[in-house]
């Protein structure tokens, strides 16, 4: 069987989105995948995805699905949620958000469950950030607070970090001091220059004892906190550009809800005196994207509501969460939900239109079914990097059908839909 | 009537400076979405008896369609949510988009109430090649004008390595390359070396032969480097520049000095009320600057008019919103940008009770007043950094109209107005055809605009008609008509078509040999790869453009 090789793939199993992936390709199958980590391998997996559409139990036509799917949730009899997963294209997430205002529906993404305190924290006080190539380029100290990315982001330490050369770090890890502070169960990076531990419950003093002496206050060093503020702040005083580097996704490490705001705060003080970024690490697929095409259409880049017939902030607000309560009439799930067994179960009673990779096989029972490519593996468009970078996609499979399209052709077949209704 | 469709626009008193019509009244016709000579008798016709007829209005220089500007939309929920945005009820129950507003407003919302005012092109002045892709999501989402953008060059390594190595030609291909890869329409410089300063340690220059540590590359070489790159390459506009010290007492030295060095090339000076302050202290330099500006005929200018209220400062000048950020205290974000550039944002409020709000607003008015040209002295507010587009209309009136402008003097901040133009009193009233001018013919004719900016047959049919009105920042605040590429997008001063616009870009030439050179660079140091760089799928630009 010939093979066929695809250069230049981007990989979206993590939030790294490296870009240098060779996919081969044999019999409809991705048989090799290189250079991969093991998350990559696990996204990329052989390609596969179901092709089924299904409207109320059984296959059907895309037109007929299409158009039951639009009656459904133009008639519905109260509030629609729209959740726009992570799989998905940046141009098929803004098919779906398209479809959110046309319903005036409550807007849901993976963010509001993960990585939102951190988005709302930046919001109140700004942030000082890099896109990746510039840790690597100009980073001279890193310093890893609770995380190592070996775990959740096995490329980053080689491409972004610390080991490669960079334009103003010519001798690349050498070149490099390299700090790791662990918290409680939060591990930080294996193999720093210096690596240290804190409790829990010493996290937030020591971050503000270390804010404290990178602005010149004296600070008293009778505690472990205060003698380990002391020491790192002084090393990463003497750097010309450091990092900070943290997961925003959460561990099981419950997290103190004030360490997005002493990271931010802390590297907004660093640089008073030398420069500094904080790198906050994110998952994978395409959530960052969601953020932004949110943020440009409304404003805001979570929790949104389309109800007033305008978006409205809510940023406290998890939409699917609320599936359990019984606060919608229908759902449009555009792309993979993350979802809890119990608002599985309440997806069940609703008027549910399931539109993306592996829709016909998803946990949830659904009115209409209609399968899609992933994006990235059978989908091209945009997907953004975890630091916003917008990244080209070179599917390497052709797709079942493209879940920008199907969520067009949906908006088009809702605005009739919604015409007739009002005539 | 939609695109397609012949009318006519009759009785107007029409202003097309370019074709040297001033107040004439006559017709306007228009037939597939272009200017024709006529149409026959019957066509539909619009009544714009004592009515004022424009050309669309042409932004050569706004904030409203980039990464940058994402960051800052996110940075100011509190402003989307006092400045709600329904979704405008379009004819034929078109589909529409709500949105928000404030001073970074929502894509569509931007779309919308760009037309709203009359203005059918606008630029993005400032993208980061790398985040080109973003700009052109956003420009999809952005209904009712055409849309362009300029790419950050200056401070970019590949760059400054060529400056360092003597390779001012290769500079010029890789220019060249970057525009067709980003789909970029200009070449835009950031304070030239500043931002490389900010982020290697060195945080700033402040002169012309300050050069950076890194490479002692100068911000001199940077400027004659890129001027000269983007006349070879035969540019429609010439290199667009932010200058060094924006914001700082005393940068019109700097301001002047960068003129004088690029003395006989065409180049564009950006926000020059940002960089026209004199020394020491707070002061205007205006009037040396104007003086000089009057009689170089190959410099082109705008304003960057501050405007009193809340703005959104947003620049690639990393250096500058730290310093405001410090100075004011408000929250502020920066973004380094990998190999290229940076950004900084910072929300701020103009307040007339303060003396430096008040000086500002007074220069911008004072390089207005001084100039002899408006065809190379045009509007802007360097959107939303001195204040929102919103606020043309207001910025409008007080150019043409003495005593409101006399009357607002009276109510700023008067401490640091002593010895500045506006102060001893400035007669100047603009007419509404030298308003033509600074907001729709000079503007398009420096951007190279062939097809805009004017009413001549072959031109874009982008025409705004306003009810005549005595209180002109009401007439410009809300149009009767405004027709974009022939599609009447607002009708009886409601927004009834958004039809997407057209993307305003160019492909210009270069020698690929540049190609390998590049290549390596990238395999060494980009985080992106070389062939997944340049942004694909953009759509087609239908305009012969010059190069």
């Amino acid at each position: 069987m010939s093979h066929q090789q695809i250069e230049n793939v981007t990989c979206l199993g993590c939030g790294c989105g490296c870009d240098d992936v060779t996919v081969t390709v044999s019999g409809g199958r991705i048989v090799a995948a290189e250079p991969v980590c093991p998350i990559g391998q696990a996204w990329l997996g052989n390609g596969q995805v179901p092709s089924a559409i299904i409207s109320e139990g059984r296959p059907a036509t895309l037109e007929q699905a299409l158009s039951r799917a639009a009656s459904e949730l133009a008639r519905a009899n109260g509030p629609s949620l729209v959740y726009l997963g992570a799989d998905l294209t940046t141009q098929a997430q803004r098919a779906a958000l398209a479809i959110a205002d046309l319903l005036r529906a409550t807007v849901d993404t993976s963010t509001s469950g993960t990585a939102a305190n951190g988005l709302i924290t930046a919001q109140r006080r700004g942030r000082t950030g890099a896109t990746l190539g510039e840790l690597r380029n100009r980073g001279d100290a890193f310093l890893f607070w609770g995380v190592d990315p070996a775990n959740r982001y096995p490329r980053f330490v080689s491409r972004y970090g610390i080991e490669p050369v960079g334009t103003h770090v010519p001798q690349g890890r050498p070149g490099r001091d390299v700090i790791s502070v662990s918290v409680g169960s939060d591990k930080a990076l294996a193999g720093a220059d210096l690596a240290l531990e804190l409790t829990p419950e010493q996290e937030i003093p020591a971050l503000s004892l270390m804010r404290a002496a990178i602005l010149g206050h004296r600070v008293p060093g009778q505690s472990p906190e205060a003698s380990m503020a002391a020491e790192v702040s002084a090393r990463l005083a003497q750097a010309r550009y450091v990092v900070v580097v943290h997961d925003a996704e959460p561990t099981d490490e419950p997290r103190n809800p004030l360490r997005a705001e002493a990271l931010i705060a802390l590297a907004q003080a660093l640089n008073t005196s030398t420069r500094c970024s904080l790198c906050s690490l994110r998952a994978g697929r395409n959530q960052v994207g969601a953020e932004a095409v949110l943020t440009w259409q409304t404003g805001y880049p979570l929790g949104v509501e389309y109800s007033r017939g305008f978006p409205t902030y809510r940023p406290g607000y998890r939409g699917i969460s609320r599936l359990v309560g019984g606060t919608y009439a229908a759902a449009l799930i555009a792309g993979s939900p993350l979802l809890e067994s119990d608002a599985e179960a309440a997806l069940a009673a609703l008027s549910t239109v399931v539109i993306g990779p592996r829709a016909s096989e998803a946990p949830f029972a659904s009115s209409i079914a209609i399968d899609t490519g992933v994006a990235g593996i059978h989908e091209g468009g945009i997907a953004y990097r975890m630091d916003e970078v917008p990244l080209m996609l070179r599917p390497p499979l052709p797709g079942p059908r493209s879940a920008t399209e199907v969520l067009m052709a949906l908006h088009g077949a809702l605005q009739q839909e919604l015409r007739r209704a009002s005539r | 009537m939609s695109r397609g469709e012949r009318f006519r626009i009759a009785g107007g008193r029409v202003y097309d400076p370019a074709n040297q019509v001033e107040g004439e009244v006559r017709d306007v016709c228009i037939e597939d979405g272009r200017i024709v000579a006529s149409v026959p008798d019957g066509s539909p016709t619009l009544d714009a008896r004592g009515m004022i007829v424009m050309p669309g209005g042409v932004d050569i220089h706004s904030h409203f369609a980039s990464s940058s500007c994402n960051h800052a939309r996110r940075l100011v929920p509190e402003e989307h949510g006092a400045d709600p945005a329904p979704a405008p009820n379009l004819a034929h129950d078109a589909s529409s988009r709500s949105g928000t507003g404030g001073t970074v407003p929502s894509t569509f919302t931007t779309g919308y109430r760009y037309a709203g005012l009359g203005y059918t092109t606008v630029f993005d002045a400032a993208v980061a090649p790398l985040l080109a892709r973003h700009s052109h999501a956003e420009l999809e989402d952005t209904p009712c004008v055409d849309g362009g953008i300029f790419i950050l060059m200056g401070n970019d390594e590949y760059l400054l390595r060529l400056i360092a190595a003597g390779e001012r030609e290769r500079a010029r291909d890789y220019a060249g390359w970057l525009l067709g890869a980003t789909g970029g329409y200009a070449i835009k410089i950031v304070n030239p070396g500043g931002i490389e300063a900010w982020k290697s340690g060195q945080r700033n220059v402040n002169g012309l032969d300050d050069p950076l540590a890194t490479n002692r590359v100068t911000p001199r070489a940077i400027l004659e480097t890129l001027a000269d790159a983007g006349n070879q390459l035969g540019l429609p506009h010439p290199v667009h520049i932010h200058c060094n010290n924006l914001g700082v007492p005393g940068n019109a030295e700097v301001t002047l000095a960068s003129m004088r060095t690029l003395e006989g090339r065409r180049v564009h000076f950006t926000h020059l009320q940002f960089h026209s302050y004199g020394g020491p202290g707070w002061k205007s330099a205006a009037a040396p600057i104007m003086e000089y500006v009057n009689t170089h005929p190959e410099i082109s200018v705008d304003v960057g008019q501050v405007m009193f209220g809340p703005a959104a400062t947003i620049t690639a000048d990393g250096p500058v919103e730290y310093l405001l950020h410090k100075s004011s205290g408000r929250k502020w974000v920066n973004i380094d940008i990998e190999l290229e550039t940076g950004c900084g944002i910072v929300p701020f409020l103009y307040k007339d009770k303060a003396a430096v709000a008040a000086l500002q607003w007074s220069i911008g008015l004072e390089l207005f007043l001084l100039s002899q040209d408006p065809w190379r002295v045009v509007l802007s507010t360097d959107h939303p950094n001195g204040g929102s587009f919103l606020s043309y209309p207001a910025l409008i009136q007080l150019l043409m109209d003495r005593s409101v402008r006399d009357e607002r003097l009276k109510q700023v901040n008067p401490k640091l107005l002593a010895g500045s133009a506006l102060a001893d009193g400035i007669g100047r009233e603009y007419t509404l055809n030298e308003i033509a001018i600074v907001t729709r013919a000079g503007p398009a004719r420096l951007l190279g605009l062939t097809h805009k900016g004017h009413l001549g047959p072959g031109a874009d049919a982008d025409v705004t008609v306003y009810n005549h009105d005595s209180d002109v920042a009401r007439m410009f605040s809300s149009p009767r008509y405004v027709v974009k590429n022939g599609s009447l997008v607002v009708e009886e001063g409601h927004l009834r078509r958004a039809p997407l616009g057209r993307r305003l870009r160019l492909q210009p030439p270069y020698d690929e040999a540049i190609l390998p050179h590049l290549r390596r660079f990238f395999d060494a140091y980009s985080t992106v790869s070389f062939e997944n760089f340049p942004v694909s799928g953009i759509p087609a630009d239908p305009q012969p453009l010059s190069s």
